[in-house]
């Protein structure tokens, strides 16, 4: 199968600044999590995906779209219909309901205007924008808002989907049913969808692969197991009753806790010949409850952070 | 949540033709008529701009009637015996016997509405795609950022033909039924072809002017003083200059309505004379003037739109 | 949150039977909440009466009946402003300033001394990482740095309660994990801080006191665990995985609070059915350290912020 991304040494330079430097990475088709700090060159990536700008030097593909070295306009055009882009701004066209919307996005897709105007339709349909797409855009809610941008990066039926922070402004219940649909349109759907976001929870639960650009550079690039290394020595440990005297406690027989933590948990690190009775046994001698014992893998927090952090030294 | 129709109501896959990016604009062209209809306010001016219509329509009707049948006829106007085709005299100012002032005035003072709705809708039309950053919408699309201004043109031109030209065009076409028509298509043709180039003016300097300062304001209320800033104020500013301190005519130019007026009346071939225009600078002189602000005004989109920034 | 208030102090911030309604919409509908120092989440759905929440906190608008006092005074007295610190979720910034500037204009509406205006603003933008980078124009500010502006500004009266809405959104993960530590340390110092949020995940890093808000009214309050116990509808789910099941389930019914278990598809693993979470885990601890049983992990499935909003939400159809 053709890869989604072909990258070979994509540069792209604003005078002195150099926003990418040799990017090399193929990746497969699937779901995609594009991870990066703010300035790493992400959005300078997505731009040259997009077409919309060239890259300095160096090639690549988009599917079978040639991304940068000898192209003209038309390729341009080629990237951006084969990609339906979800904006993080709010994108919406005020004063038009949300099927002119839709239907104007396909339209400018180049789809005949009653094919748009029935396609708007099918794919309203398929988000839950039952009877609101006939009110007007601007009234819409987050979630409502959202699912319009979404409608209309997929009206024309793109093999990619490009989304930029899908999730931003939803709440928890909304959050739930974008990652949903995104995960429905790649698995069940067969499309292939770069998730661009600083939300790395959001790509823990949808994406299969990550890459992750720091400085202009590639920090990492693989599926989400690969890269998260199973660790056998490290747990996440959940008290119920005084966290402090617990932390004492582990202390005092040598048992090493590592940072950050979130303010329920405490993380520590099993020395070898220690299993997880040993932290019960502590925990019930000062009177504490264990309530979670929870095998502590790199996170992709942990990861992004490590990818992030070796360029800057 | 799941209902039995959902497994019928799933995603569908979509293939066919893709058309080239010029009915791109055609469709922001048609989005951008219907936004302007859509608003209820904007209904009283469209009112307005129908009875300057009918004004013209009925006035000129009215005109040739009295010449005709009743000029000799005197009515009481308070016990004073006054003659019809005295009463109709204000109209003389209006020249509303076919010739290319009639339409020359009718458009002047159509414009008027005209530039008020655009004033209005400057946000609605454009401020609001860079202050809601509806942006990235158009331009993530298989466009150039061409099409785009080339689509937002097309909706304010359409807009701006259906307030000027053709109503104009509708008076033409009655001036001739009223007055020997054969002769008078014939010998008026050029005039027909003045009321295009006019409109056809018009179109191209106010859609570019209201883009330009759309995207330069973003909102309505400094929008709708940029433009009466322009249109009124530019006004008093040239009469002030000409008439009071004496200044030469040539700082009438400073009016852009009135330049606009002067180059459609270049193309109606209007007899200058005639009207009493008073002092004026020529037509061509109005048109550099003209020309310099529609290309200050392109390469101003031109530096804009290239700036914007599609993902941040 | 269980830091003693010593009697003489009224509480930070106090809204007493509060309601709110906008001509005829009702947005907050008898709220009581009290909040001392520390981390406080404020969570809920779009439309919840979140922001009115926010606004009456700061004293930006006034309830429609009952009253809002922090340290015992009226929000909307102008006094309370100096113990008020309130970062707004949308920014409202004049584009042309830098961030600098615009922190500085800030300082002179504080009222601060000319000469302290630029110690002030310099200390704020050292506290939330922004020295180097403040003098380019807000228009060209990542959203990230646009919450930290804000942040800034918000800190530099030295405020006891700050109110934060949404200040994690747009920031990237390590821009965030500064922030967390940020907030910790204001929390630390003994300030009060009420933070809104609908990334959970992140919440959850930060505190386990939240408020949950559901359809103008206060859901729950209190730390997760507290508020998981109260959902006595829903049994708590736990999954054990351990090399021998079988040996563990022997002995499981005989612990209080169980109801049920089933063995996962893993063969390595027991999904247990449980009430009283006090009670079963303490139990629970008791048996394994009694018959020597090596848990490889202990997960409860549902003690999340996230799935407790699903359990408190869920009937009000808002999944």
């Amino acid at each position: 199968m053709t890869p989604l991304l072909d990258l070979d040494n994509l540069s792209r330079t604003f005078g002195a600044h150099r926003a990418l430097k040799g990017l090399t990475l193929r990746v497969p088709q699937g779901l995609v999590g594009l991870l990066g700090p703010n300035g790493a060159g992400k959005s300078t990536l997505l731009k040259i995906l997009m077409g919309l700008i060239e890259p300095t030097s160096g090639t690549g593909r988009l599917l079978d779209v040639p991304l940068g070295g000898d192209r003209d306009t038309r390729d341009n055009w080629r990237l951006r219909r084969l990609i339906g882009f979800m904006p993080e701004a709010d994108a919406l066209v005020p004063g038009l309901k949300g099927i002119e919307y839709v239907a104007l996005a396909g339209e400018l897709y180049g789809m005949p205007r009653k094919q748009a105007l029935r396609r708007a339709h099918e794919v309203l349909t398929y988000l839950d924008l039952d009877e609101a797409r006939y009110r007007a855009v601007e009234t819409y809610s987050a979630g409502m808002k959202q699912r319009a941008k979404l409608a209309q990066a997929l009206v024309h039926d793109p093999a990619v989907l490009l989304l930029d922070e899908p999730t931003s402004g939803l709440d928890p219940s909304g959050r739930d049913k974008m990652l949903n649909l995104i995960r429905e349109l790649g698995s069940l759907h067969g499309k292939s969808i770069i998730v661009s976001t600083h939300l790395l929870a959001d790509v823990q639960a949808v994406c299969e692969r990550v890459v992750i650009i720091a400085g202009g550079e590639l920090r990492g690039v693989g599926t989400v197991d690969e890269l998260c290394a199973r660790r056998d020595d490290r747990f996440r440990v959940r008290v119920g009753g005084d966290k402090s005297h617990f932390e004492d406690a582990l202390k005092a027989v040598g048992i090493e806790m590592i940072l950050p933590t979130a303010a329920t948990e405490l993380r520590v690190v099993l020395p070898p010949g220690r299993t997880t009775l040993d932290l019960f046994r502590i925990a019930a001698g000062c009177g504490a409850s264990i309530r979670a014992v929870l095998r502590d893998d790199v996170t992709l927090d942990e990861l992004f952070r490590t990818a992030t952090a070796t360029g800057a030294a | 949540m799941t209902n039995p129709t959902d497994p019928l109501l799933r995603y569908r896959p979509w293939k066919g033709e893709l058309n080239p990016p010029v009915y791109a604009s055609l469709a922001m062209a048609r989005s951008s008529l219907r936004l302007l209809f859509r608003r209820k306010v904007f209904w009283a001016l469209y009112a307005l701009a129908l009875m300057i219509f009918f004004f013209f329509f009925y006035a000129q009707y009215l005109v040739v009637w009295i010449q005709q049948q009743a000029a000799s006829q005197t009515v009481s106007v308070g016990a004073v015996p006054v003659r019809l085709s005295e009463l109709t005299k204000f109209l003389d100012k209006l020249n509303l016997n076919g010739s290319p002032h009639t339409f020359g005035n009718f458009i002047w003072f159509e414009g008027h509405i005209v530039m008020i709705v655009l004033a209005f809708a400057g946000a609605v039309l454009v401020g609001n795609d860079f202050h809601h950053g509806s942006l990235p919408f158009y331009l993530s699309k298989p466009i150039g950022r061409r099409h785009y201004v080339l689509g937002k043109l097309l909706g304010i031109g359409a807009f701006i033909n259906l307030m000027t030209t053709i109503p104009a065009l509708a008076l033409f076409l009655q001036a001739g039924l009223l007055y020997e028509w054969k002769s008078y298509y014939v010998d008026n043709f050029p005039v027909l072809l003045g009321i295009l180039a006019y409109g056809l003016l018009l179109t191209v300097v106010l859609s570019l002017l209201m883009v330009a300062t759309s995207v330069w304001v973003r909102r309505t209320v400094p929008l709708i003083m940029i433009w009466s800033g322009v249109f009124i104020l530019g006004r008093t500013v040239a009469n002030f200059l000409v008439e009071v301190q004496n200044f030469s005519p040539l700082w009438r130019l400073v009016d852009l309505w009135n330049d606009l007026y002067l180059i459609g009346l270049w193309f109606l071939q209007a007899d200058f004379g005639s009207n009493n225009l008073g002092s004026n600078p020529e037509p061509w002189q109005a048109a550099i003037v003209v020309t310099v602000l529609c290309l200050a005004c392109l390469l101003y989109l031109r530096k804009r739109i290239q700036a914007v920034e599609i993902v941040s | 949150m269980s830091t003693a208030v010593p009697p003489s102090t009224a509480p930070l911030l106090l809204l007493e039977q509060v309601s709110k309604w906008y001509g005829p919409v009702l947005s907050l509908n008898q709220v009581t909440l009290e909040l001392n120092a520390g981390i406080t989440g404020l969570v809920g759905p779009n439309g919840s009466g979140k922001s009115t929440l926010i606004k009456l906190a700061t004293g930006l608008i006034a309830p429609s009946l009952g009253r809002v006092t922090v340290r015992g005074r009226d929000a909307s007295d102008w006094r309370t402003r100096h113990s008020i610190g309130y970062c707004p979720d949308h920014d409202a910034f004049y584009e042309d300033m830098s961030g600098r500037e615009f922190v500085r204009a800030m300082a002179k509406l504080n009222g601060f001394a000319p000469r302290d205006v630029t110690d002030r603003s310099e200390a704020v933008l050292d506290r939330v990482g922004m020295v180097e980078r403040a003098d380019r124009k807000l228009r060209g500010y990542s959203k990230g740095m646009r919450q930290r502006i804000k942040l800034a500004q918000a800190l530099l009266h030295d405020p006891e309660l700050l109110i934060l809405d949404e200040p994690l959104s747009g920031i990237d993960p390590l821009g965030r994990q500064e922030m967390l530590e940020l907030f910790h340390e204001l929390a630390g110092q003994g300030k009060c801080l009420l933070i809104s949020s609908h990334e959970l995940e992140e919440l959850e890093k930060l505190t386990s006191h939240v408020a949950i808000l559901s359809r103008g009214r206060i859901a729950a309050v209190g730390t997760l665990q507290q508020i998981r116990g109260l959902l006595d509808d829903y049994p708590m789910t736990v999954r054990v995985a351990l090399d021998d099941p079988k040996e563990l389930a022997k002995h499981l019914l005989g612990i209080d609070g169980v109801i049920g278990f089933d063995f996962d598809d893993t063969g390595r693993g027991l999904i247990i059915r449980a009430r009283s979470p006090e009670r079963f885990f303490a139990g629970f601890q008791t048996l394994i350290l009694d018959k020597g049983i090596e848990v490889r992990e202990m997960e409860p499935l549902d003690d999340s912020a996230h799935a407790i909003l699903g359990y408190l939400l869920g009937g009000s159809g808002k999944t």
